[in-house]
């Protein structure tokens, strides 16, 4: 139990550390983020690329709607969750507000399933489990990713904030993933990124109550 | 509320700049607020308002250690609202538990608590100092200070240079130590007396 003598000590010696301290210009926190979320899915493309393979009809692929809309999606998703994401990481900011930001994405999901028709289940019984398991795989780095840039800021939600890392590092996997996904049709597209996604969310739910405590 | 809005976001700013003074002032200030708004929440939750210090402490190394979150464009105070509520939560969930674990002894235990023989001070000081020597140099140095000086984890964990946590987690491992060896001799005075 200590007096309030201790605490002018305390105020001082840490006013003192602000006095000695080197300038050194420190990354904020958002930078910081955004540069490790640029940085994960860079890496998870160059991933995708190595362990999927690029396939024979790439180029047709790549220039196709579903592509275009399974890319815009997942970006979309991705960028409000950053938005999330840095609300939750920094103190006094409004998360409910920010929640809005993942409309866009979700908008073009909808949107997507409306318009490319297609099994629910994908080509073959395979595709469902494939595409969860490579997204959960391929989350899990960019989470850890994410987490640490988290706790550079100061998340005074850990549990809400490890739930957005998990959504950002998920809708990054998923948008690498696009480049290997073999299922086209809207709803399946639609209904099993999402799920993957919130596994993620949830897994990183569980992660950052203890890690992003401080 | 405006002007302190302002006075605060500019001693803040102030501090970034390396102004020691204006720093040292605001968390003066931040503290003198702190400290009522804590003893008042302390008291009336019940738990010991003694504690009111500690937890201004632990407020204060938050702000301190994550003041590079603040974003100068942004209000201060909503900032800071949100630390000392993130950080008071805690750290009376904390309390809390504590308070209950302490409570937790039964009539039974309490009587054998208040029906211990007395004992020959010196002796028991010495024998306090000798089971204390025993103990490895960083769980010494813990207990020496906290438990024989009486100084808090706080000051303890600067001076030696390591983390709250570590220093509570030597304490209580020392604790464990002590405990065990009070245990053995006691057994064994025991056993000879029998």
């Amino acid at each position: 139990m200590s007096s309030a003598t201790d605490t002018d000590h305390l105020i001082h010696d840490l006013a003192r550390q602000i006095g000695t301290e080197r300038r050194r210009a420190a990354l904020p926190f958002e930078l910081v983020l955004l540069l490790s979320a640029i940085f994960a899915l860079t890496a998870l493309v160059g991933v995708v690329l190595l362990v999927f393979g690029i396939r024979p009809d790439m180029a047709a692929y790549l220039q196709g709607t579903p592509f275009h809309f399974k890319v815009a999606s997942t970006l979309c998703l991705a960028c409000g969750a950053f938005i999330l994401a840095r609300s939750a990481g920094q103190p006094g900011r409004d998360n409910t507000l920010a929640v809005l930001a993942l409309v866009p994405g979700l908008a073009l999901l909808v949107l997507y399933a409306a318009d490319v028709a297609g099994p629910i289940l994908g080509r073959s019984i395979y595709s469902v489990p494939i595409c969860i398991t490579s997204i959960l795989l391929l989350s899990l780095p960019a989470l850890a990713i994410v987490l640490s840039a988290l706790r550079i800021g100061a998340p005074t939600n850990p549990t809400l904030a490890g739930a957005t890392a998990g959504l950002l590092a998920g809708a990054l996997a998923t948008a690498a993933y696009t480049l290997a996904c073999q299922n086209d049709g809207g709803l399946h597209v639609a209904l099993w990124y999402c799920t993957s996604i919130l596994l993620v969310a949830a897994i990183g739910a569980a992660v950052g109550r203890r890690t992003l405590a401080w | 509320m405006d002007r302190l809005e302002q006075t605060w976001a500019e001693a803040m700013r102030l501090g970034r700049q390396g102004n020691t003074a204006a720093y040292e002032r605001l968390l003066s200030e931040i503290a003198k607020r702190m400290r009522r708004l804590i003893q008042y929440r302390l008291s009336r939750l019940g738990l010991d308002i003694h504690q009111a210090e500690d937890l201004v402490q632990e407020v204060l190394i938050g702000l301190h250690t994550k003041r590079h979150t603040w974003d100068s464009n942004r209000p201060f105070l909503p900032w800071l609202h949100a630390i000392v509520r993130y950080k008071l939560t805690d750290a009376i969930r904390r309390l809390r538990r504590e308070a209950r674990y302490r409570c937790d002894l039964t009539l039974d235990e309490w009587s054998t608590q208040l029906q211990a023989p007395p004992e020959d001070f010196d002796r028991t000081v010495a024998n306090v100092e000798r089971r204390v020597s025993s103990l490895p140099a960083g769980q010494r140095e813990v207990v020496q200070a906290l438990a024989i000086e009486g100084a808090s984890v706080r000051a303890t964990a600067e001076r030696l240079r390591t983390s709250e946590g570590a220093v509570r987690v030597m304490m209580h491992r020392a604790l464990q130590r002590l405990a065990l060896a009070a245990d053995v001799g006691e057994t064994k005075s025991n056993r000879g007396k029998i």
